[in-house]
Formats: structure tokens, C-alpha cells, sequence
């Protein structure tokens, strides 16, 4: 889940211990992120889709396309819509009912993360103009939980749009109408690639898991295209960052975006 | 469930469904014990085309306190829908209709678990659904055995699940979707196939007296075919060496 | 005693006739029923499944590990790895002149302590009662703690010991077992320490191999691992 969870002071006096010589308590470097594997087309029936592991934190993203109403004053823009669910049998302490402020959170970060990358140009989406868009709805749920839902949901995301396909409507008697294989990729423009990194005591590490996340004292998650220009950011949790510390996680996120986007883009192609 | 469509065929001159099955055969299975790192047992199952992920938790603490019980543990299940499971987008707020097979899924489960052995407890069975393509309940419902008997809380059977139907003046078993939105009956049921007791029991259509005799027998034949893989799954999961440890 | 082994699942049928339904079994008519994922065990009069699966039931007399998660002027509250919280009296510790006003109780164990504890009581109507008022029981200062499957517990400590002997020698670590799952190690060397607790957790994932224990004597053997 992406509040904190109650851990005891002697695993966080554990890690930082490790942290102090420059170690983690899963083994890991401090800039290394955990394993990431991919499956696409996960959800065959969907337009497109992905199920992401990424140490033991799992997430699977449906993509809806299908025809909709533009909104009131965007009649040339097509609809995109990122929704991000914390399922309860993800981990013990997530209740059901209405998302609480993290799980919020944790859907606007990884829809602006896609939006403000411009991933899916919305004015290609476009049947009649002020009548008859497309919609691309990207949901993505957590299955499983250890720490960083922002970047196991953003690849699931990222993957997913990768893989989609989108059909191709006509307007027929006013209403848009499927044309029968007409599918296309769906038009993407670059590839997002978030990586969040947590400050424990004065140690920066990156893909924070489970325990690491209780421990943190804040993170931040930083969203690169692929040009190399960081396009979205958040910063999170009850403490601050000092301006080299946020330098030097800008350069984390390019550097071990890049990695990132590589996987991202060869699983995509195995669809 | 849909109006009835007269024009696709459900059953050619050779007794063969839209799908290439026979009368009495159920779509590709697979049940999988395990997976989830968090829930206290899990299962995944793939029912034709429907994937279904169900985790279980418990016996645990109930909030708020009111809602448990002094004498037994109580049950708790939810049958949810993932947006992208269906064909048109599904709204994420809980609908009436996963409401109500939560609800029907939880008493088809009551008579099979053991709580009087955890007062004052909780345990929740959580089923997602991540692609739909007919029968989920009873897909769900075979999952949710698997995965309680994965998380270790006492059932005195497991329960069993699959539906039968009618199309075209046939009985069928294992009604798809497509069956099911344009034939003339559909009957889930969940069995427990030790007691034999019907714990499940849903009819949308319309059924002769005869017809209907028929119906329960293959699903419940249905049911026992599913009753074999849900005892594979947790066998490849816990009795790797087989026979005598 | 015949101890007839069979690997059962909830509603498989272990046995008909007069035996008595011991553990993980009731009986339906005249049949005994396994309710449980498990190995189930026929003896001269009664039957048994050994679960597989399942969360720690606390068992009169059982040895358990347990954490301080809380206290009132009056008790401790401990998490023993079960839906049920271990309720552990003031009295228990500071003798029955106890006094609520005088002996404050983070004075002996306050939370995130570690205990090695035994159930004193324990009836499903009210949370299990502890105990650590015997010579081998109380306040765990030292060790590292590492969590298994109860269901593995049996296999950890093998036949009269020998799997937990093993590996203490093997290492020169002290372990504690709780049937809770919850296990304490503690050793001088650090070497040592790595490779028991490496020990614990072979056993936990692969208690079910036939050879486990020659694995475990060859990481155990072996020189330099890390």
C-alpha cells in the first residue's frame, strides 16, 4: 500500500545499518532497481494490456478504446484516462470502499506521468470533431504489495499503451460505428519511464521495497521521456530533500530510466 | 444477461457449439494453488477465456469490531470486476450485480469452511476478475475452494462450480458467453462433491421439468470434472513427491 | 501404531469406523473427514491430519516466540504470529506483589521486545494466555529472528532433534523454535550466523525434498558461502 506500514524501529536500525555500508537489506546497490518482468497481452481481450513484477510488488493494466463524447470545450481532443486501483487481497492492511489519499495519489502520479509525456497524442484520437472521439483507458490494479507501486504501475502502464491496439470507427447515421479490421497500433509518441527513489537517513536508494518504504523518510518519483527530459515529478513523505539530493536523483532517473526503457520496449514487441 | 439473438448458430447439424465443442464437454481449464506473496493462500484460474485471481485472508481481526461474532468467525467475499475485464469499459465502482454474486458466492462457500474453531474473526475471500467471457461466478467459485484451502482455513468438502444451460433445445454444459446471451437457459451451480450438496444454484431461462432434471445432472457431472483439477492444483503445489512423504 | 500416511485434502475421506477425530478432522456419519491440506496419520485409536498450510494456532503448552506490540498499566500485549494476541500479566513477570502504581512495566519489556514465551491457557472465547516464568523462558536480548511456516516447524526440529542439532553443531549457533514459526538465532560468528539461518530457511522452502537433509549437511559443510 502506498501509506506507510507499521515496522519496527529494529528493522529500520537494521537497514540504515546496512545503508551506512553501503548495502540494502536485500542485497541490492543503492542505484539498483529489482528484477522487472513483463508479460503483454496479459488481458488478450482487452486493446491492450501488461502484467509487471517488479521484485514482489505486481500490477496488471487493461487498455480500454472504445468511442466516447468529447469534453464540453475539447471537441478536437481525443479522451485519455489513467485510473489506478489498490485490489484488498494485495496486501493485509488495504480495506475496501473509496480510495483513500494515497491510492489517489498514486493515480494522478502515474496518469500525468503518460499525459504530460504526451505518450498518447490525444488530437489523433479524434472521429468527428465535437461529436465522436476516441477513449483510451489505461486501469491498472495492484495485486500484490512490496513498496513502489509509482513505477510498477507506470511500467504496467507504459507497456500496456505499447501494446494496444485500436480499432477504426466511422460515423454512420450519427453514430460511430466499427470498421472491421481496421486495427492499427495505437499512436504513441515517446516512452515514460518513472523511477522513484526513497531518502533513508542520508542514504538515497532507489526502487524502494516493501520494508524500505516503511523506513523512508520521503520519496520522489521522477517520470523521463525518451529524449531524456524529466516531465513529471512528485515528491512525497514527511521529509525533505536538499537541492543536491534532488540533482542527483534527477540524474538517477535519466540514467536508470534509460535501463528501464529498454525493458519496457522489448517486452512490448514481443506482443 | 442480454436479450436472446435467434441468428447465430449454437449447434450445427453435427451436434458441435459455436466454439467447437460438444454437447457435454466444458471449455480448457487450468487452476493454479498459490502465486500471491501477501494473501494467506491464493489461487488463479483460467476458464475458457475468463482469468480470475482470488485471495484469501484470515482468520484475522474484523473491523470495526461490531461486525464479529462471539461464537464462530465470520465470512466475508467479494466479487470484483476489473474495468478492463469486460468488453464494454466497466465503471470501478462495485455494481449491483457484483454485489449480489458476492453475496451468492459467500453462501455457496458458508456450508463447506469451519469457523466455530476462530471467535471474534474474520476471513475475507477477495475474487478479481481480470477478463470475463461467461460463468465467472462459478469460475470464481472454484478458486475461492482452492484458495481457502491454500490459506489453510478448515472446509469440511471443497466446493465445486460450473454451469449447464440450454441452446438450441440442447442441454449443454459450461455455457460461454455467447451461449449464454443467445441461447435459452443458463444455470450456474456450485457443488461439494464429497457431501454431494448443491451449494450454488442460479437459473436465468426456461426449463421443462424434464429439461431441468437434466440440467442439475450436467452440471453437477460438470462440477466433478472441475472438483479433479482444483485437487491437481493443490496437490502440484503441496504433495510434490507424491504418495508417502 | 499403525501410522498410516496419506496425503489428504479437505473432504477427502481418511478413514470409516470407530476412531477417534483428533486434529483437523471431523467426523460426517460414519466417515472421518479431512478438512485440511495435510498428511493424515492413523493410530491405534484416533486420527490426525498434520496440516500443510494455515496460520499458528496457539496450543496450551506450546513454545512460542513473541514481540511486544503493546502494553496497559496491567499487561503486555504480544504478537505471536497468530489472528489471536498473546496476553502476557504483569504478575507473570514481576511476582504476585505486583503493583500497579509502583512497577512500571517498560521497565522490563517494552515494545519490540522479543520474548520466548509459552501458552499458559488458551480457550477460543478470550485471547491466548502467556507465560515466561520458567528458567528457559523471558526477554530474548540477543539474536537475529527469522520467520518460517508453522507447518514447517516439525521439519526444523526433526526426528528427537536431529535437524536442529545438526545444524547447531554444524554452526555453534543457539536457536530457539517457536511453534508459532517464529525462530531466534544467535551465534558469536558471524559466519555461523549467515549460514544457520541460510539452514532455517532451505528447510522452510524445501521441506518437502526427500534428501533435504543431506542438502542441508552440504551447505552447511561447505566452505565460504555467503
Amino acid at each position: 500500500m502506498a501509506q506507510k506500514s507499521v515496522i519496527d524501529e529494529l528493522k529500520k536500525s537494521q537497514i540504515l545499518e546496512l545503508l551506512a555500508q553501503g548495502k540494502r537489506i536485500d542485497g541490492r546497490a543503492l542505484d539498483e532497481p529489482r528484477k522487472l518482468s513483463i508479460e503483454v497481452n496479459a488481458i488478450p481481450k482487452a486493446n491492450g494490456s501488461a502484467r509487471v513484477r517488479l521484485g514482489d510488488t505486481e500490477t496488471v493494466c487493461g487498455v480500454k478504446i472504445q468511442p466516447d463524447r468529447p469534453f464540453p470545450d475539447m471537441g478536437d481532443k481525443g479522451i485519455f484516462i489513467c485510473t489506478a486501483e489498490l485490489l484488498p487481497l494485495s496486501h493485509p492492511s488495504v480495506e475496501t470502499g473509496p480510495p483513500n489519499p494515497d491510492v489517489i495519489e498514486l493515480a494522478r502520479v502515474v496518469d500525468r506521468g503518460v499525459r504530460e509525456s504526451h505518450m498518447v497524442d490525444v488530437s489523433e484520437l479524434v472521429i468527428e470533431k465535437n461529436k465522436s472521439v476516441v477513449g483510451v483507458f489505461a486501469d491498472i490494479v495492484v495485486v500484490d504489495y512490496d513498496g513502489n507501486l509509482f513505477d510498477a504501475c507506470s511500467y504496467a502502464a507504459t507497456t500496456a499503451l505499447l501494446n494496444s491496439k485500436m480499432p477504426k470507427w466511422e460515423m454512420k447515421d450519427d453514430l460511430p460505428t466499427l470498421v472491421e479490421g481496421a486495427e492499427s497500433d495505437l499512436p504513441t509518441t515517446t516512452i515514460p519511464v518513472s523511477v522513484t527513489m526513497a531518502k533513508i537517513g542520508d542514504h538515497i536508494v532507489v526502487d524502494p521495497n516493501g520494508d524500505e518504504w516503511a523506513s523512508m523518510d520521503c520519496r520522489v518519483t521522477i517520470t523521463t521521456d525518451s529524449d531524456g527530459n524529466i516531465v513529471a515529478m512528485q515528491k512525497g513523505g514527511f521529509d525533505g530533500f536538499t537541492l543536491d539530493e534532488i540533482i542527483k536523483c534527477g540524474e538517477l532517473s535519466i540514467k536508470t530510466g534509460a535501463q528501464i526503457r529498454e525493458t519496457l520496449k522489448n517486452a512490448a514487441k514481443g506482443s | 444477461m442480454g436479450g436472446r439473438d435467434s441468428t447465430m448458430v449454437l449447434l450445427d447439424e453435427n451436434g458441435i457449439r459455436c466454439d467447437g465443442r460438444k454437447i457435454d464437454e466444458p471449455r480448457k481449464i487450468m487452476i493454479k494453488a498459490g502465486g500471491l506473496k501477501n494473501a494467506d493462500g491464493s489461487a488463479y484460474i483460467e476458464f475458457g477465456d475468463n482469468k480470475i485471481l482470488v485471495g484469501v485472508y484470515g482468520p484475522r481481526d474484523v473491523h470495526p469490531k461490531h461486525m464479529s461474532n462471539t461464537d464462530t468467525g465470520i465470512l466475508r467475499v467479494r466479487y470484483h470486476m476489473e474495468p478492463f475485464s469486460v468488453g464494454e469499459r466497466k465503471n470501478p465502482a462495485p455494481s449491483r450485480r457484483e454485489i449480489e454474486i458476492s453475496k451468492v458466492i459467500k453462501e455457496a462457500l458458508l456450508p463447506a469452511v469451519i469457523l466455530d474453531k476462530f471467535p471474534r474473526t474474520a476471513v475475507d475471500v477477495f475474487i478479481e476478475i481480470l477478463q470475463a467471457d461467461g460463468g465467472t461466478r462459478c469460475a470464481a467459485l472454484a478458486a475461492a475452494s482452492v484458495a481457502l484451502a491454500d490459506a489453510g482455513i478448515p472446509m469440511r468438502d471443497m466446493v465445486a462450480a460450473c454451469a449447464a444451460g440450454k441452446a438450441a433445445d440442447t442441454i449443454i454444459l459450461d455455457v460461454n458467453n455467447e451461449e449464454d446471451q443467445a441461447g435459452q437457459a443458463d444455470m450456474p451451480i456450485g457443488y461439494m462433491p464429497n457431501l454431494d450438496k448443491i451449494t450454488l444454484l442460479q437459473l436465468d431461462g426456461v426449463l421443462n421439468p424434464e429439461e431441468f432434471k437434466k440440467c442439475v445432472e450436467t452440471g453437477i457431472a460438470g462440477c466433478k470434472i472441475v472438483y479433479e483439477l482444483q485437487k491437481k492444483a493443490l496437490q502440484e503445489k503441496y504433495f510434490q513427491n507424491g504418495g508417502d512423504q | 501404531m499403525d501410522n498410516r500416511r496419506k496425503y489428504v485434502i479437505p473432504g477427502d475421506v481418511v478413514t470409516t469406523g470407530p476412531f477417534r477425530p483428533e486434529q483437523n478432522v471431523v467426523l460426517e456419519g460414519n466417515k472421518i473427514i479431512s478438512t485440511t491440506v495435510g498428511v493424515s496419520e492413523i493410530y491405534d485409536d484416533s486420527v490426525k491430519v498434520i496440516s500443510l498450510t494455515g496460520q499458528y494456532l496457539p496450543k496450551i503448552n506450546d513454545l512460542v516466540i513473541g514481540k511486544v506490540i503493546s502494553h496497559s498499566s496491567l499487561s503486555w500485549e504480544l504478537d505471536i504470529n497468530s489472528c489471536y494476541v498473546g496476553f502476557l500479566p504483569a504478575q507473570d513477570v514481576f511476582g504476585r506483589d505486583f503493583s500497579a502504581h509502583a512497577d512500571e512495566l517498560t521497565s522490563k519489556l517494552k515494545s519490540g521486545d522479543l520474548v520466548a514465551a509459552r501458552i499458559a491457557n488458551s480457550d477460543r472465547t478470550r485471547d491466548p494466555l502467556i507465560t515466561i516464568a520458567d528458567r528457559d523462558l523471558g526477554k530474548i536480548d540477543s539474536g537475529d529472528l527469522v520467520k518460517i511456516s508453522p507447518s514447517k516447524v516439525p521439519r526444523l526440529i526433526g526426528k528427537k532433534g536431529s535437524m536442529i542439532q545438526t545444524i547447531e553443531n554444524a554452526t555453534e549457533a543457539v536457536i530457539t523454535i517457536g511453534q508459532n514459526g517464529w525462530v531466534v538465532v544467535s551465534c558469536e560468528n558471524p559466519e555461523g550466523l549467515l549460514k544457520a539461518k541460510k539452514a532455517i530457511q532451505m528447510v522452510n522452502e524445501q521441506a518437502h525434498v526427500a534428501n533435504l537433509t543431506d542438502q542441508v549437511n552440504e551447505m552447511l559443510e561447505s566452505k565460504g558461502e555467503s
